[in-house]
């Protein structure tokens, strides 16, 4: 029996259609997700030897002033990609992931953003999270909408009712059918993607892939739910696809521009004016003043005197150091509102299986906003650290043979947020179970 | 009006069927609910953005302006900030804005990169697509069409109605301009009032007084949205006459809904991303840097371009040290350096402009099958939401750099010594009045004769589907059957 319908399933010119489409399109997104990749891991390598080239010619032609020479040289830290990045590109392409600082003033430097093509972002990308969100719950539902219905508008149904001894069980084979050949799909998709994108089968993976197969699990509970209702197929196909607008296209606009509206952050022009007149205006006042806010900051250089010079490194730096303090406040409190954000958005995604899918698979991808913010309170770590190495040495003004500039290697910031199953599986658990109890009642009263 | 009795009688009962189903009213209430939503959404949106550019931009030249006497370049390096902002049409097409950096760090010697934008501090979330006008009008309605247009024809044809009505004398052309009407008809009960409301915000936003540039703008919107919404109730029409059944008319017309506003957009410009790789900033700024090295490094001490500069200047005034120059000789070179690296920072950067526009040169070309691609590439031009406008702001942004650098360089040319102070002399400074000169940035979004221009293929891909969907119409009316 289950053989037959299966046989009678895969016939039909429309699934073959259907399902080819799919694979093509899921092939096309390993495609792009490569090319990303390659790009990613070019950048990287461009990086490295870049760095390594403009620290040795800027070395030798600074020779006599370490302080200035550390004006110009730039040290990068790279948030590391890894290969599952690849299938959810997620924020990726939007936000940096290389940040080259000096160590001037940070603030003026660590939000410098990537270079795009605005057109490219507006589409998006076709990588495989846009494939499984998008296209997966189109064919679920270009498979399943019209079951029993169809039957029932040519006049089968009545033969099938007497024949089968189980109507519901019927029901559930035809479903059982297509959530087969789909979950192969994916998994086949997937099998390729480990191979030709060398992405570890390791627990990330398999978070990525169960969240995959709940997903499309929802879409056929979605349905299933639908079909239990025994309107006719056009109804179900209107309804259904309204659902799949309000989940993909109108629910996560409305959210988003909700969440941009409430937590606006017009503290990023702030910081940026301030970070500018803090550095500035101690050009024109009283040096010692600057020094002594400097040595508040960091007591343990009070043993270097402000020289009696017009112009002093140590003095050059406590400058620059002010423009980062003095707006500290509003770097502070634009970090809180993208953690905000990021807090709010994750909070009403999971009453929103299709928002919530993303935002998992871009977490387990670590292309998501908090990624960002981590990758960007790491930045901090980074350039503080090469203050904090540099500026005894600037204000000693050592000779600059005596560094080994080769150690000044490229650093790599490894996100290690565990992303937790529960939290990952557990919404998508929740509204397949009720979509298929509620469809399983209605089932069995009008059958 | 005698000539288009029967299609008016077709259309109102049209009409009147589409609304004996009750889930109408919800869809309508719903999609208005949305469009308020969107109108008030944009505007709280483009409110906040204006007033926090227009403050900063304000207040950073204030700070400019309270500059002390110093030297010019320091002031070179205090620099400016160009603040993009939006126009008034961009509260209901937003297109790339959420893209779009909305500040430029402006100094001496750097191009900075356009910072802050929407996307950058967003989650994903913001990939799915944001609520506007443009976006229901454009996405929504389509879809809206096709779902009250599938059963038109195709039901009657069910029904068996279809053969009293052609038997009774009506002709396929009338019934199908009758049909269309209806389905339009329908439409317009949403789309008047959201236009209404348009142009209400509109005039609002902008305190009544309104450019004729404006102006021109918010009409060209309004009529080629009402055209595009036309052409989805012809195609509807069409599929379901063709139809065998009801069925499968919905099937096909969500399959053509499916491709023209989802599924093409992003193919098409992911296949010319895919084709045409853009480099990214770290190869992008490595290259320009190696070019200006080979050029001329004005912070090498030893660089052969600048000796040479040197030499001649010296052999010219005749003395045997810049310090005996009678002009500031460091502000002379710095005016040289900043020359270079602009010119070779514009090269490259047409150089990439050039990739993106092959990027973008799918897209543009499948706007002749799109009729979405084409509206939506025209409405984000009118509303200065689009790529080109995006690119004329970082421009306009450069321009101004440009002349600021080099204006204060001239006044440390011709107003500072070009004698070095002594290590405990206080610095060479100018007047804070000069710093009045360079006058404020001021963003001068395109015209509408410019934006007409660069959307030239869009138009014409409007018109050819105008043509075409009349052809398919007389066609259709010649050779449809009845059953």
């Amino acid at each position: 029996m289950l053989q037959l319908l299966f046989k009678n399933f895969i016939r039909s010119k429309g699934t073959k259609i259907g399902l080819l489409f799919l694979l093509i399109i899921g092939f096309i997104s390993l495609l792009i997700g490569h090319q990303f990749q390659e790009k990613q891991e070019n950048n990287i390598a461009e990086t490295a030897k870049y760095q390594k080239e403009h620290i040795a010619r800027n070395a030798a032609f600074h020779k006599d002033e370490i302080g200035l020479l550390l004006y110009y040289v730039k040290f990068s830290l790279v948030n590391e990609t890894f290969p599952i990045n690849s299938l959810a590109i997620g924020q990726r392409d939007v936000n940096p992931s290389i940040q080259s600082v000096t160590i001037r003033g940070l603030e003026g430097q660590k939000y410098d953003s990537e270079l795009n093509n605005p057109s490219n972002l507006l589409a998006g990308n076709i990588d495989f999270s846009f494939v499984l969100l998008y296209l997966f719950p189109l064919l679920i539902i270009a498979f399943s909408y019209n079951i029993i219905s169809e039957e029932k508008e040519s006049g089968t149904w009545k033969i099938v009712a007497t024949q089968s001894s189980n109507t519901f069980l019927y029901i559930l084979k035809l479903f059982y059918i297509r959530i087969l050949c789909l979950i192969v799909l994916l998994t086949f998709v997937l099998l390729i993607a480990v191979l030709f994108l060398q992405i570890p089968v390791d627990k990330s993976f398999i978070a990525f892939y169960g969240i995959a197969v709940l997903y499309i699990l929802f879409w056929f509970a979605v349905c299933f739910f639908i079909v239990s209702l025994q309107k006719n197929s056009n109804f179900n196909a209107v309804i259904l696809l309204t659902i799949w607008l309000f989940l993909i296209i109108i629910l996560p606009a409305v959210v988003n521009t909700y969440i941009i509206n409430k937590y606006k952050v017009p503290e990023a022009l702030e910081l940026t004016l301030k970070q500018r007149n803090a550095y500035h205006e101690k050009w024109d006042i009283d040096k010692q003043e600057t020094l002594e806010k400097f040595y508040q900051h960091y007591p343990q250089f009070k043993n270097y005197p402000l020289p009696d010079k017009e112009f002093s490194w140590l003095w050059y730096y406590a400058m620059q150091q002010m423009g980062d303090d003095e707006s500290a406040v509003q770097s502070k409190e634009l970090e809180k509102k993208l953690e905000q954000r990021n807090h709010a958005s994750e909070l009403i995604a999971q009453f929103i299986p299709t928002l919530h899918t993303q935002i998992q698979l871009n977490e387990i991808a670590k292309s998501d906003l908090q990624n960002q913010l981590l990758f960007l309170k790491e930045t901090n770590h980074f350039h503080e650290k090469l203050r904090l190495h540099f500026y005894p040495k600037i204000f000693n003004n050592e000779p600059v043979e005596k560094e080994n500039w080769a150690k000044f290697k490229v650093e790599t910031f490894n996100d290690s947020t565990e992303s937790s199953f529960l939290k990952a599986f557990l919404p998508l658990v929740l509204f397949n179970l009720l979509l298929i109890v509620f469809g399983w009642k209605n089932f069995l009263k009008n059958i | 009006m005698k000539i288009l009795h029967t299609e008016i009688l077709i259309a109102k009962h049209f009409k009147n069927s589409v609304f004996k189903n009750s889930a109408v009213y919800i869809i309508t209430l719903f999609i208005g609910a949305l469009l308020l939503y969107a109108a008030f959404s944009g505007w709280d949106n483009y409110n906040s953005q204006n007033e926090t550019s227009e403050k900063y931009q304000h207040e950073s030249r204030e700070d400019w302006l309270k500059n002390p006497d110093k030297n010019p370049h320091r002031m070179a390096h205090y620099g400016n900030f160009a603040f993009r902002k939006s126009t008034s049409l961009s509260v209901f097409e937003f297109g790339m804005e959420p893209f779009f950096g909305n500040a430029i760090f402006l100094e001496a010697h750097k191009q900075n990169t356009a910072n802050f934008s929407e996307a950058g501090f967003s989650n994903s979330m913001l990939r799915f697509g944001e609520i506007s006008i443009a976006m229901v009008l454009q996405i929504l309605l389509p879809l809206l069409i096709f779902f009250l247009g599938f059963n038109a024809v195709a039901f009657e044809r069910e029904n068996g109605t279809l053969k009293l009505l052609l038997s009774q004398g009506i002709s396929w052309k009338q019934l199908l301009f009758g049909k269309i009407l209806g389905i339009a008809s329908v439409i317009m009960l949403l789309f008047i009032p959201t236009i209404i409301v348009l142009v209400f915000v509109w005039l609002l936003l902008q305190n009544f007084s309104i450019s004729a540039d404006e102006t021109f703008k918010m009409i060209l919107f309004i009529l080629f949205h009402f055209i595009y919404l036309m052409f989805f109730c012809v195609i509807a029409v069409l599929v379901s006459a063709s139809s065998k059944t009801s069925k499968k008319a919905l099937v096909s017309l969500i399959g053509i809904w499916l491709i023209l506003t989802i599924i093409l957009p992003r193919t098409t410009q992911a296949i010319g991303a895919y084709l045409y790789e853009a480099p990214s900033k770290v190869a992008f700024n490595s290259a320009i840097e190696q070019d200006i090295l080979k050029q001329g490094d004005s912070h090498n001490p030893n660089d052969v371009h600048y000796k040479a500069i040197k030499d001649s200047l010296l052999r010219t005034y005749k003395v045997d040290s810049v310090q005996k120059l009678p002009f500031n000789y460091s502000g002379f070179i710095m005016t040289e350096g900043e020359r270079i690296s602009s010119k070779i920072y514009n090269d490259h950067l047409e150089e990439l402009l050039k990739i993106y526009a092959k990027q973008n040169s799918f897209s543009k070309a499948v706007s002749f099958l799109n009729p979405y691609i084409a509206v939506k590439n025209l409405s984000m031009g009118l509303s200065n939401t689009d790529y080109d406008s995006y690119i004329d702001f970082q421009k306009q942004a450069e321009v101004y750099r440009y002349n600021m650098a080099q204006k204060m360089n001239a006044l440390q040319i011709k107003y500072i010594s070009n004698k070095k102070p002594g290590p405990n002399e206080k610095p060479l400074t100018i007047g804070k009045e000069h710093w009045a000169d360079v006058e404020e940035f001021h963003y001068e979004p395109k015209g509408i004769a410019n934006v007409l221009k660069t959307e030239i293929l869009s138009i014409i891909s409007i018109i050819i589907w105008i043509i075409f969907l009349f052809v398919l119409i007389r066609f259709a009316a010649k050779n449809l059957k009845a059953i």
